[in-house]
């Protein structure tokens, strides 16, 4: 899976940073008149999602992963999500201290968003912001989502393999259960590997992970890492090379496709709705809840026509 | 102050080998609360590197915080690899223990603005936005 060997012009760092941001900072109308979305400019480009709740380690992952691709002469593009504030729209965009430390790797190209209007732990126009990437002659996309626990779903439709990053000592099973990482993930990190209770951490998520049906069907395997050595990066890298392997001799192509525009229309119709109500007037809100509701969805049709 | 840097990038970065990122960190706070996407990059970065992270992150202004005394060759460096990468045009300020003797040789070299303690945040999130505007 090593990329072919063949002459390639550097990254133009601050040429894609500026179309970065006009693709992130545009409208939903702006964003369907581009709809890169669909297009594909490398057939041998992998999308992997990062995921997991805040504070088990997301961000060093990725920056031990990213240098395992990097190996491979992949050249390498990451984008990390942090919060917005929901008060001030501000944000700390923190992830990439732990990524890119260095900073010399030619090959690598690392993006921070904030997730402004997004509520799927993603961010406003990810999955054109992630086609732009791929456009761009990247081999790998990377994202990290912001660290929450019940959104893996949407991240999920838009990449190829998800890795969902878990630690021990962080709330229990009926937890993981709870939030549906069990069945989302095609791979499972358990990070922090020094911390008591890694290892039966691995055994039980294993053993409660939704069995496949079919002899073909994929078993996601559980690997125990520590992102702070490294140790367990190369069987993390193994795996997800095996999950690519699998998933095109395997995947449904069609049915992956219809999920993935799926989950970026209605990513666009959320960040629609969110445009609605905040160009509402403020006199909306003085009336009962029924009301504002119907004002609401008549301004999104009416929005929709134009 | 709520929302005057809102839809505004800045990144704020140490360069040198001073340990002391508590100013950096409280700069970076009082941004955020102005609605400004805050990118941190942590101690003891290189001017190269920090002019690689504006490029990629394509922000509006650049804030560098030196206690180290050697301001005046890490802002003249910065400054430096900031048009290798094509990212002069981004603002530039400067924070930390500058003695005002030095303000101009700083300015000289494409600071917009400096920064020193006698400032409060709210004079500095003022004049960045106005800088910004």
């Amino acid at each position: 899976m090593t990329a072919p060997d063949r002459a390639r012009a550097p990254i133009n760092r601050r040429a894609l940073g500026r179309a970065l941001s006009r693709i992130a900072d545009a409208s939903v109308a702006e964003a369907l008149a581009v709809l890169e979305g669909e297009a594909r400019a490398s057939s041998d480009g992998w999308r992997c999602g990062i995921t997991g709740p805040a504070g088990v380690g997301k961000s060093s992952l990725v920056g031990r992963f990213v240098n395992a691709r990097l190996a491979h002469k992949r050249r390498v593009g990451v984008v990390a999500i942090d919060p917005s504030s929901p008060y001030t729209q501000g944000a700390i965009l923190g992830d990439r201290i732990r990524i890119d430390a260095h900073g010399d790797d030619a090959e690598l190209f690392v993006r921070s968003l904030a997730s402004r209007r997004a509520r799927d732990g993603l961010a406003d126009n990810i999955a054109n912001v992630l086609a732009l990437l791929e456009a761009h002659d990247f081999d790998d996309v990377i994202v990290e989502t912001v660290g929450a626990g019940q959104s893996q779903y949407e991240v999920r439709e838009l990449v190829d393999t998800l890795v969902v990053v878990l630690m021990p000592g962080a709330g229990d099973m009926v937890q993981a259960v709870k939030a549906g990482i069990l069945e989302t993930g095609d791979i499972y990190v358990i990070n922090k590997a020094d911390r008591p209770g890694a290892k039966e951490m691995v055994a039980e998520i294993a053993s409660v992970l939704r069995h496949p049906e079919g002899p073909e069907a994929w078993l996601p395997p559980v690997v125990l890492v520590s992102a702070l050595s490294g140790d367990g990066i190369a069987e993390l890298d193994v795996a997800a090379q095996a999950h690519r392997a699998w998933r095109a001799v395997h995947q449904d192509r069609q049915a992956a496709l219809v999920q993935r525009r799926r989950a970026h229309v209605r990513a666009l119709v959320a960040r629609r709705l969110a445009e609605v109500i905040e160009a509402s007037e403020a006199g909306l809100w003085d009336a009962d809840v029924a009301s504002a509701y119907h004002a609401v969805v008549a301004g999104l049709a009416y929005a929709a026509e134009r | 102050m709520t929302g005057i840097l809102k839809g505004k990038r800045i990144l704020i970065a140490k360069p040198g080998l001073d340990g002391h990122d508590v100013g950096a960190k409280v700069i970076a706070l009082a941004l955020r609360d102005a609605g400004a996407e805050v990118i941190y990059t942590g101690l003891r970065k290189t001017p190269d590197y920090i002019a690689r992270v504006a490029a990629e992150e394509n922000v509006d202004a650049v804030g560098l915080s030196i206690l180290s005394g050697s301001h005046l060759e890490l802002v003249k460096l910065t400054a430096e690899a900031l048009k290798r990468e094509h990212a002069d045009d981004v603002a530039l300020f400067v924070g930390g223990t500058i003695p005002r003797g030095d303000w101009d040789g700083l300015k000289a070299s494409g600071v917009d603005c400096v920064f020193d303690s006698e400032m409060s945040l709210e004079q500095v999130v003022a004049e960045v936005a106005r800088r910004l505007a």
